[in-house]
């Protein structure tokens, strides 16, 4: 043999055996998992079964929060109701002070002819459009309102100025518009507290069911700790295998959102349109990956901290 | 070499390999020293301020009644118990100075056969004695070879491939012993490795255990209470009484 080939030889070892211990890791790790897949599936049954409880709940919620979001949007529209003699520069002035005020999007004008067209669409409102002679609905300006709390300052101001209708200045209180907000604020609050609670008591389960998984392995993690395997080197397949746990109780969960998200919201939308919970696809998505990334960083980091015997 | 690149060099040693600087103390390759130990169960010390003194490729016993702290001695020798008191040093590792992460160290160097086999019951024979060679020691190269070898010195050339529970008591002891001698340990530990097998198989492993001895120069220390084995391969023995400890040479 050649110098140089006996060199390289020599050299070999000394870079080789860092991926062939790997490969043997892994190839350890599987052989574990051979020996007790029937096990692990039904773990993974188990922890899918929690996550899909999780994920729908919060998948329900999320929509419940967007009609609940969308209702309140609806009623942010906020009319001035301007006098019947009312100048149009008096008019002007007002709408040009209203879209100055912060949480206002945009104000537009409804003359006395289009509100009396939409009264004729409105069907409690029809009668009266088709009854009365003269067109009793008065001219306004419509003002869509950004942050629902911003109704106080508008109606306020509707109140004082010449150019509005006395008696019914606006459509909206001050005191409504702080209530809407404030029944905002606490239902976003309530989903986000339901979705936290729900995802920790899933990874709670989940862990619960992870250390039952260990504790049926403690004998063969003993026997590798009596052989002298390093510590990272016994955690390796059980971090593997707490990680493959989640991933696959995060499919489980994907595939029931996404058979709740095409056939139970559709059917509840059908049969109780007044929850108005709208498209899933969307939402279906976010909460899929969201429960998969949360589920493997949950329980990845619970099998790290786990006690492996001395 | 600066202080702080002599303590990441001895925890990345001790991570992957051997022991760090510190752990080493003096002490021929292949001895056992113990000095003042006192080890035991939670409060109740097994045996206390216990002196013993193993040269290297010395071949002891280990006799006394059940419970009067063999298989404790065979522990804290391993890592497996720690001294609560005194100076253990097994192949030139200060035992006693290790922490609960670092035991692996000690089990790397020296071979154990255990009471209870402790073998993987999803593993064939030769993957349970690869195990080791490739998991504990990633340098090992002809790791195949060392546990085939090993496997057909204990006489199971033919149940490489069978799983422990298909296996008798005595083969899985002999698969035991192949995983304790395949890296060809300078100390081998071994407990009670003739008491689950017959005659034949008692004798087949001391023949083995004496050529481990005679042509390698392995340390052996056996834990037993076989009056065949002492009588028909004679050696030091070291007698454990309860509650006290006293050594009798023979």
């Amino acid at each position: 043999m050649s110098v140089r080939r006996r060199r390289l030889r020599r050299l070999v070892p000394t870079w080789i055996w860092a991926p062939r211990y790997a490969f043997h890791v892994v190839l350890y790790a599987m052989r574990c998992w051979r020996g007790r897949a029937v096990a692990w599936m039904a773990t993974a049954v188990a922890v899918g079964a929690v996550l899909s409880l999780a994920a729908g709940s919060e998948l329900f919620l999320v929509l419940s929060e967007r009609s609940l979001n969308q209702q309140v949007r609806s009623a942010s529209e906020l009319q001035v109701f301007l006098a019947d003699d009312a100048p149009q520069t008096q008019v002007d002035q007002l709408k040009a002070k209203i879209a100055r005020m912060r949480g206002i999007r945009s104000v537009t004008f409804r003359s006395k002819a289009e509100a009396l067209a939409l009264a004729r669409q409105d069907s409690t409102l029809a009668n009266i459009a088709d009854t009365t002679p003269a067109n009793p609905f008065p001219a306004s300006l419509v003002v869509d309102l950004d942050d629902p709390s911003a109704a106080g300052g508008v109606a306020d101001l509707a109140a004082t100025d010449p150019a509005t209708d006395h008696d019914v200045p606006a459509s909206y209180t001050p005191a409504q518009g702080r209530r809407l907000s404030a029944f905002l604020s606490m239902a976003q609050a309530v989903v986000v507290g339901v979705a936290v609670a729900a995802l920790a008591v899933a990874s709670l389960v989940a862990l619960v069911l992870l250390r039952s998984e260990i504790r049926a392995r403690r004998t063969e993690l003993r026997i590798l700790t009596l052989v002298g395997t390093p510590r990272p080197v016994i955690r390796f397949p059980v971090f593997m295998e707490a990680v493959a746990l989640a991933i696959a109780g995060s499919v489980v969960a994907a595939l029931t959102l996404s058979y709740v998200g095409d056939h139970v919201v559709p059917a509840v939308n059908q049969y109780l349109p007044f929850l108005q919970l709208g498209s899933a696809a969307d939402a279906v998505q976010v909460i899929s990956l969201s429960t998969l990334a949360s589920s493997v960083l949950a329980l990845g980091v619970c099998s790290l901290l786990v006690r492996l015997p001395r | 070499m600066p202080d702080h690149i002599r303590r990441l060099r001895d925890t990345l040693r001790t991570r992957f390999g051997g022991p760090s600087e510190s752990d080493v103390v003096v002490g021929a390759p292949g001895s056992i020293q113990l000095r003042n130990v006192t080890a035991g169960y939670g409060s109740t010390p097994v045996f206390s301020r216990f002196d013993l003194h193993i040269d290297p490729g010395e071949f002891v016993y280990l006799v006394g009644p059940s419970g009067s702290g063999k298989s404790t001695l065979l522990k804290v020798l391993f890592g497996t118990v720690r001294a609560d008191e005194g100076w253990v040093n097994v192949d030139g590792i200060a035992v006693h100075r290790l922490q609960h992460w670092q035991t692996d160290t000690i089990r790397r160097r020296v071979g154990c056969v255990f009471q209870t086999y402790e073998l993987l019951s999803h593993l064939t024979a030769l993957e349970n004695v690869l195990l080791p060679l490739q998991l504990a020691h990633p340098r090992t190269r002809h790791a195949r070879n060392l546990a085939t070898e090993a496997l057909e010195l204990v006489g199971l050339r033919d149940k490489l491939h069978a799983l422990p529970p298909t296996l008798s008591g005595g083969q899985q002891q002999r698969v035991a012993v192949a995983r304790a001698i395949a890296h060809q340990p300078r100390v081998l530990l071994a407990d009670e490795p003739t008491g689950n097998v017959d005659k034949d198989a008692s004798a087949e492993i001391m023949e083995l255990f004496g050529q481990l001895n005679e042509h390698l120069g392995s340390t052996i220390v056996m834990a037993t209470h076989d009056e065949y084995v002492l009588s028909r391969y004679p050696a030091r023995a070291v007698r454990l009484q309860t509650p006290i400890l006293e050594v009798v040479a023979s």
